[in-house]
């Protein structure tokens, strides 16, 4: 946190006190990485990058309140945090990123306080989501948002929803773990995601099986490179030749530690604290996490050269790397990663298959 | 009153057997009888691949073309039959040209009139081996149509049927089994990898080089799109089909029960299929990190193709290798076309062209000296012995017969096309031919609902 220009750039968000400036400094800030991304390491640029987004993000909802309390509904009557899902929760967000989020508040004494609290926070919620729009966050495809009224509710609401995913592990009740799984605050009150999260892992505890469910859930996502170690690349359409680097590289990794990391019980959510977390712990030997952390700081910084399209106004990543892009000196390095990758999915697999028993 | 006098008939036949037959046939008889059911049969399953060709065509492109598909077939298999019995046949197997016009061309026996039995002397009786000999040229005819898929008129498969049955198929044909001087040569081609599969994909190639790639294939950058095929299990279905037929295209090429010899090349088939199936699935995989259907379904027919010339003169082992080999070659042979932008939706040129040649080629490396003597066509190939000679005479047979069918379909086409036009327009392209051609949709129900878009 000394770095000055961070630190700097951290001022002017705390100060901007509309949204038009917040979109000119990301603009601006999103420039300076773009070219600083070229000369330093991947990692430093992703941390700086998230840094950027969380701190707009809390200003923006900073701005939020101010106008809630402008419409005459007052601050906010008990403590909220703000949570974030997907790469924002693993802080891993692209240039591109769209918005994952969910709201969690204090728990009422009575029904007349439940309602209001209610409202107010879904007021909030739906303001803050329009705002993150207007700065060019495309909200999240899934619906997997803090505007939707399922992902805005109090701390005892929260935890009976939990529970209901845990005692029906359905193919989409276990998305929405694997979810969960990776929430992360950014704004708001610790304290209350600190007892969300501790509720999610108690119920893991319980329910030994919902491991294996994950892995299921996540196993049809495979590394892109092939038995010849060749790159497995699109071969039809607009996005022929590219490489989907994130659903063929990123993801599965992230799946991979993420199972890894849930059933030790750590509580980080970004990937290569996970990583880190399980060397700690003696679940990955010194050399496979040094290799897992280099593979993935690679597929971090290749997530950022990825295409962009344009739709309707908001920049959304396709995810693929495209064919010019996968030059001589490029795809070295990218196989060596890939393999590593691979190598790391088929780990996993093989100690949850083997834990658990095949299908 | 019929079932108790046909059940009294029947019970009367079988007490007194003699009353059916005057007079008992003799070996020569027994002989020719069963030759000439052998083959009767063989021309039947032949014919019967029309309908793997339909479904196979049919379910590799879209519903909006599958009547006009699966019609044309059975039009021209018509159109080719009348042709064939006018001037085809007589090219083929004419036997009243000059020692030197026979070298290239036979003549004689056009609008073919075959006596109503067996001559003396004959294997068989020569109206069973037209029906058989015609089925081979409307398989290779329909083996072409796979370049035209989509997108040709109508009226230039009319046109295109005429020359090709009457001439292009048949001067090759001639070349190899009708007594040419590729015959003379010695060229091994047992049932027809190159005579009948080389010379339909060279007919496609010809084809699909003229009328450019379908609507959609290509994108301005040069990337392909992929366009689906409306029905995989028609696709799957007709792989089935053509394998069985295949028994009748390969087996009855002996055109004898003889000593059972059939029975030998029916098991090499068998296993040349078969090996082309699991090579190219395994191919798919590995290559491209997924089992691919339709890469599967080449490799059998691949498997098919090229064991088509070399089922006669292979030990089984090398059935085997030669299936396998085809199965990986169909699989980057399809690569290969869609990389240099030939539109080959029916994978005819893979199939029939790529393996069409390696079969062919395959004899010149895997014949043995004891098959060949059997047959009595060429000597063994370079890996039992017999040098380089045989390969030398597969190459020729290969160059030469590529090049003629390429050189005559290529004329053909481009005069249709400069005379009057080869290609549907784009508008007709799009709402397909089933209604641009024919008026109507082989699916009514589904393509209303779906408007004319599709």
């Amino acid at each position: 946190m000394s770095n000055p220009i961070r630190e700097k750039r951290l001022l002017d968000i705390t100060g901007a006190d509309d949204l038009e400036q917040l979109r000119v400094i990301r603009e601006r800030e999103q420039n300076k990485l773009a070219i600083q991304l070229s000369a330093s390491p991947a990692d430093e640029v992703v941390e700086s990058l998230n840094e950027l987004h969380d701190a707009l993000i809390i200003q923006s909802l900073k701005l939020a309140e101010n106008e809630l309390a402008r419409l005459g509904l007052g601050a906010p009557p008990v403590p909220y945090t703000y949570v974030l899902y997907g790469s924002g929760g693993r802080y891993e967000q692209t240039m591109h990123s769209d918005q994952d989020s969910g709201l969690v508040y204090e728990d009422a004494a009575d029904q007349a306080d439940e309602e209001r609290f209610r409202t107010y926070f879904s007021q909030l919620a739906e303001t803050v989501v329009r705002y993150l729009i207007g700065l060019g966050y495309p909200p999240c495809e899934g619906n997997v948002i803090a505007s939707n009224p399922e992902w805005c509710l109090s701390l005892a609401e929260w935890k009976k929803k939990l529970d209901g995913w845990f005692a029906d592990p359905s193919w989409e009740n276990v998305r929405y773990l694997l979810i969960a799984a990776d929430g992360r605050p950014v704004a708001g009150s610790l304290e209350l995601a600190g007892k969300l999260q501790d509720h999610f892992f108690n119920d893991l505890l319980s329910h030994p099986v919902i491991a294996r469910r994950m892995m299921e859930n996540t196993l049809r996502h495979k590394v892109l490179v092939g038995v010849f170690g060749q790159l497995l690349t699109e071969r039809y359409g607009e996005d022929a030749g590219s490489l989907d680097i994130k659903y063929g590289a990123y993801i599965p990794m992230v799946n991979a530690f993420r199972l890894l990391a849930v059933q030790a019980g750590i509580h980080e959510t970004s990937t290569l604290k996970r990583i880190e977390a399980l060397r700690q712990a003696n679940l990955l030997t010194a050399e496979d996490a040094d290799n897992a952390a280099e593979a993935f700081s690679f597929f971090l910084k290749m997530r950022m050269l990825t295409t962009v399209s344009d739709e309707e106004g908001q920049l959304i990543g396709t995810g693929k790397i495209p064919p010019e892009q996968l030059t001589k000196e490029m795809t070295a390095p990218l196989k060596k990663a890939l393999k590593a990758g691979k190598k790391i999915q088929l780990r996993v697999q093989r100690e949850l298959q083997r834990r658990f028993g095949g299908r | 009153m019929i079932k108790k006098s046909l059940i009294s008939l029947g019970a009367l036949l079988v007490l007194f057997p003699t009353i059916a037959f005057a007079e008992d046939p003799s070996a020569t008889q027994l002989n020719m009888g069963l030759n000439a059911l052998w083959v009767m049969l063989a021309g039947i399953l032949v014919l019967l691949m029309q309908g793997g060709f339909i479904l196979l065509e049919a379910g590799s492109t879209r519903m909006k073309n599958a009547g006009h598909v699966a019609g044309k077939t059975i039009f021209t298999v018509g159109l080719a039959s009348l042709v064939y019995w006018a001037v085809g046949y007589g090219f083929t197997f004419g036997g009243d040209a000059s020692e030197s016009v026979n070298k290239f061309i036979g003549l004689g026996n056009f609008f073919f009139d075959p006596s109503h039995a067996a001559v003396d002397g004959e294997n068989y009786p020569s109206s069973v081996f037209f029906i058989f000999q015609l089925a081979f040229a409307a398989v290779s005819l329909s083996i072409a149509w796979g370049g035209f898929a989509e997108r040709a008129k109508l009226s230039a498969y009319l046109i295109f049927t005429l020359f090709f049955a009457s001439v292009i198929y048949p001067v090759i044909a001639h070349w190899i089994w009708g007594g040419g001087w590729l015959a003379k040569d010695g060229a091994q081609d047992f049932a027809g990898s190159t005579v009948v599969h080389l010379t339909g994909a060279i007919g496609a190639l010809a084809a699909t080089i003229l009328l450019k790639p379908r609507i959609g294939k290509f994108n301005k950058d040069g990337s392909a799109n992929e366009i689906l095929g409306h029905n995989q299990v028609f696709t799957a279905l007709a792989v089935l089909i053509l394998w069985v037929g295949w028994f009748g295209f390969n087996a009855g090429s002996t055109v004898a029960i003889g000593d059972g010899f059939f029975g030998f090349v029916a098991f090499n088939t068998q296993l040349g299929a078969a090996a082309g199936a699991v090579s190219a699935l395994l191919i798919s995989w590995l290559v491209n990190g997924k089992a691919d259907i339709t890469a599967m379904l080449n490799g059998a027919l691949a498997g098919l193709v090229a064991i088509t010339a070399s089922c006669a003169f292979v030990d089984p082992w090398a059935a085997v290798v030669i299936g396998l080999v085809a199965g990986v070659l169909v699989f980057f042979s399809a690569k290969f076309f869609e990389k240099i932008k030939v539109d080959d939706p029916i994978f005819a040129l893979s199939v029939h062209g790529a393996a069409g040649v390696w079969g062919t080629l395959a004899n010149g490396l895997f014949a043995t000296d004891e098959l060949s003597k059997k047959v009595g066509i060429g000597k063994a190939g370079l890996f039992e012995g017999g040098g380089w000679d045989q390969l030398w005479v597969q190459f020729e047979s290969v160059v030469v017969c590529g090049a003629f069918a390429f050189v005559a379909s290529f004329i053909i086409l481009w005069i249709v096309k400069q005379v009057i036009g080869f290609r549907v327009t784009e508008e007709q392209e799009i709402i397909g031919l089933d209604l641009s051609e024919h008026g109507n949709y082989g699916y009514p129900e589904q393509m209303k609902k779906a408007g004319t878009s599709v």
